[in-house]
């Protein structure tokens, strides 16, 4: 299975083959569980007692200026610093070619200095416009939630609370429109920070920038708060204050980004592909554990009935999902049904006898969600460092019986249909945004990105069959060098099989959303609200400890937040 | 991203010379592993775009053809490239690299013509060939040692001043180390760590310098124009904030 993972016999018969996991349908079924990165980063700094401190707060009446917060973990301190800006509401834009954030970004390695933050005062609200150095680790912007930042400010300033309902609605005050890290418009790389603990898991720096982004926007409309309310004014409730998450959109960008880290996602899925096989292997549950998860479904529920969105097909699903908890609920009430061994199998076995892909993987989630001491290893095996190589002393025989094993997917597709290769994805010359083209509507598709892996492994396969069994790779590529990258791809599979989306991404079907929430699902994200076809809106952080709180036993018990019990 | 002088990144190294090497219509794995050349390049200090830019207009102006071939000899083997033109240390370099991870264990291999060796040694750096020394006699009349003598550790050895980056067109023997290769008479030495030059351009980021645009007009062919067409299939076509 590739990376360091180790497993019992029993947990092996558990796991999920890839060819069942690594499918676009159940892919954009994901939900969070909790060795999601926001999940493991948030244990982190319970764990280590993170110390967070609002170093700088220059800003007027309005919000506006420059702030700058800061957190110190065991052995360094990093630094969010935040500009503000008033901006024309009709230039407040999800899309990656926007020019204006009503808030900008950068996470400083360090505490910046007066001479930092002029430099950075002239290219953070540039964005992608801007030049960063190897001092700063993620850059980003955000724009104001119109409906809920003045209504909270205003609520506020005269000394009541938001209206929850209202609140839970939107369910955050700012989103987030990009999170840049790993070297992006010359910010540090990740070989940088790789080995430090606090950064080596995925994803790690660029959310706690997220999470220190969420604070900031709390924080700023309890300030704007106060300067318009003077006396008058209240801060949030804190149980509203942990209930308000940090939104995001997310567009097309993530798509490439899962098949150009083949190894990074083999990890990814392997730990919680193990995690589930755990799970499911327990004979005889851990005392309480059974209860906890009844309890859950309870509040999942509750969850579910806070999750609305326009979109008519996820709201088809919301719907169904609903049903099926209930469902579920009342079957696992039938003590006949649990008291046997391996209940959690027999749960799982059960959901995906019955119910949809989308329930399926939500009890996948709240399964491993009671077994954090069984499966909370694996959060540190979610990373990798290396690369696909080349075998260049791998017969083609093997090759081809590696085509035969791994990629009957691909193969078996007819892409002589026009429906087969009907989209293209390419970066636009606006600002490099990536786009999911139509090849008979639009020009450009002579310059399509590399994610062409079924039709590449097709044409591959027509290649060998002209040459010998004994050839070597090596002397296959020298003739072939345009199978060079197929090649390496498919041999990386057969060591890290869950590396590879098992679908055809040009395919007339094909939805990127389904990419974007397999992603967004292992950062943590919650109620995806998609706007099409191409992008969604998540909550990210949505109940999570604030920093004062991250010290209460409750710190890590923040899945599938709730509306808080007192302002239903 | 176009200024005469530019900081940039290891990732970005990695990002626009892919896209770059596929400009000049390069195989994408072949790219690939010239971006891979390109990062070991910056890693050891050097600019990557001046190191790179004569092999893409090589390939761009057809002076360099990226098509390859072997021939099996007694001692090894020779890569070499049918035409008249040069051939290009885009398919020399994985080539090599290929060639010597099938193990070329005394044997030597001969790389004809080759217009920028450089590349070549940067792929055996990127690909750990330790334990390798490569020779070359340039046309222009300058020799070149380069071994690579431990993990991460190389030494170029040169009968002149002039910068590795900068030899062009020679024919490469590719060999085992040994210490009974002839030294070039009059000897300029010099040797590299790569983890000392690596954590220091992870503090600092890359140099690039005036290539740096031929570059990144290369890697610009990658892009696609913008019409009212494609901007509507973008991620949040049509939408201003509504939340």
């Amino acid at each position: 299975m590739g990376t360091g993972t180790k497993f019992s016999d029993i947990s092996l018969d558990f796991m999920r083959p890839p060819e069942q996991v690594m499918r676009l349908d159940r892919m954009g079924s994901s939900h969070q569980t909790r060795l999601s990165f926001m999940r493991s980063l948030i244990r982190r700094m319970s764990n280590e007692k993170w110390q967070f401190e609002c170093l700088r707060r220059d800003i007027d009446s309005e919000g506006f200026g420059v702030s700058v917060y800061a957190v110190t973990t065991p052995h360094r301190v990093y630094s969010l610093i935040a500009f503000t800006q008033d901006i024309p509401p009709n230039r407040r834009t999800d899309r990656v070619i926007a020019e204006v954030w009503d808030a900008t970004f950068s996470l400083y390695d360090g505490i910046p200095t007066q001479e930092d933050i002029d430099y950075l005062e002239q290219n953070t609200p540039k964005q992608e416009g801007g030049r960063f150095r190897p001092s700063e680790l993620v850059l980003g912007r955000a724009n104001k939630s119109l409906r809920l930042f003045e209504h909270v400010i205003s609520s506020l300033a005269k000394g009541k609370q938001p209206d929850v309902e209202l609140l839970s609605s939107v369910g955050y005050l700012m989103r987030t429109t990009a999170i840049y890290g790993s070297g992006k418009f010359g910010c540090a790389d990740r070989e940088k920070i790789a080995s430090r603990a606090e950064c080596r898991g995925a994803f790690q720096i660029e959310l706690l920038a997220v999470y220190l982004i969420r604070w900031f926007t709390i924080d700023l409309v309890e300030y704007v708060a106060k300067k318009r309310g003077g006396k008058e004014a209240v801060r949030l409730d804190p149980s509203i204050s942990q209930f308000l998450g940090i939104g995001n959109s997310t567009g097309l960008g993530m798509a490439p980004f899962l098949l150009k880290h083949p190894n990074l996602i083999h990890s990814w899925v392997l730990a919680k592909e193990s995690a589930l096989a755990r799970v499911r292997g327990i004979e005889m549950p851990l005392k309480g554990s059974l209860e906890k998860f009844i309890k859950s479904l309870y509040r999942v529920s509750q969850h579910l009935m806070e999750w609305r969105v326009d979109d008519e097909a996820q709201t088809l699903r919301i719907d169904c999902l609903r049903n099926e908890i209930k469902s579920l609920t009342n079957w696992c009430s039938n003590e006949n049904n649990l008291v046997k061994p391996y209940p959690w199998n027999i749960i799982y076995q059960h959901t995906e006898d019955y119910y949809s892909l989308e329930c399926q993987e939500l009890v996948v989630s709240l399964i491993i969600e009671p077994h954090g001491p069984l499966v909370d290893d694996l959060a540190d095996t979610m990373f990798s460092e290396s690369i696909p190589k080349l075998q260049v002393d791998m017969p083609i025989s093997q090759l081809n019986a590696i085509v035969k094993d791994y990629y009957a997917w691909a193969t078996t597709i007819d892409f002589t249909t026009t429906k087969s290769q009907q989209h293209f994805w390419y970066y636009s010359e606006d600002k490099l945004e990536p786009r999911f083209g139509s090849r008979e509507d639009e020009e450009g598709s002579e310059q399509e990105m590399p994610l062409t892996i079924g039709r590449d492994t097709h044409e591959l396969t027509d290649a060998l069959l002209l040459v010998s069994d004994e050839m070597l790779v090596a002397d296959f590529v020298l003739d072939h060098p345009q199978y060079r990258h197929i090649i390496r791809r498919i041999q990386n599979t057969f060591i890290m099989p869950y590396s590879e989306v098992q679908d055809n991404l040009l395919d007339e079907s094909m939805l990127p959303l389904n990419l974007l929430r397999f992603k967004l699902a292992f950062f943590g994200a919650s109620k995806f609200d998609p706007k099409s076809e191409l992008w969604t809106r998540i909550s990210m952080y949505q109940g999570a400890p604030m920093p004062e709180y991250l010290s209460d036993s409750s710190h890590d018990d923040w899945y599938f937040p709730v509306i808080p019990k007192q302002f239903i | 991203m176009t200024k005469k002088q530019l900081t940039i990144s290891l990732n970005e190294v990695i990002f626009f010379f892919t896209r770059a090497g596929f400009g000049v219509k390069a195989p994408i794995g072949i790219a690939e592993d010239f971006a891979r050349s390109n990062a070991w390049i910056a890693k050891n200090g050097f600019d990557p775009s001046l190191c790179s830019i004569g092999a893409l207009d090589n390939i761009d102006s057809q002076y360099s053809d990226l098509k390859i071939q072997f021939k099996m000899t007694k001692n090894g083997g020779h890569f070499f490239c049918a035409s008249d033109l040069y051939l290009s240390s885009l398919s020399a370099s994985v080539s090599v690299v290929d060639r010597i991870n099938l193990g070329i264990k005394y044997n030597e291999l001969v790389v004809k013509n080759v217009d920028f060796p450089i590349l070549v040694i940067a792929a055996m750096g990127a690909n750990k060939c330790n334990g390798v020394q490569a020779f070359w006699l340039d046309e222009s009349n300058h020799e070149y040692l380069v071994r690579f003598t431990a993990q991460g550790v190389w030494e170029v050895v040169s009968s002149n001043s002039q910068p590795i980056e900068l030899s062009k067109g020679a024919n490469m023997i590719i060999q085992p180390i040994s210490s009974e290769t002839s030294l070039p008479s009059k000897t300029y030495l010099k040797e590299y760590v790569t983890a000392n030059e690596k954590e220091d351009i992870l503090q600092t980021g890359i140099k690039v310098g005036e290539n740096w645009q031929g570059i990144y007009d290369y890697f610009s062919r990658c892009l696609v124009k913008s019409t009212a067409e494609s901007r509507a299939s973008g991620a949040g076509a049509g939408l201003v904030d509504t939340d």
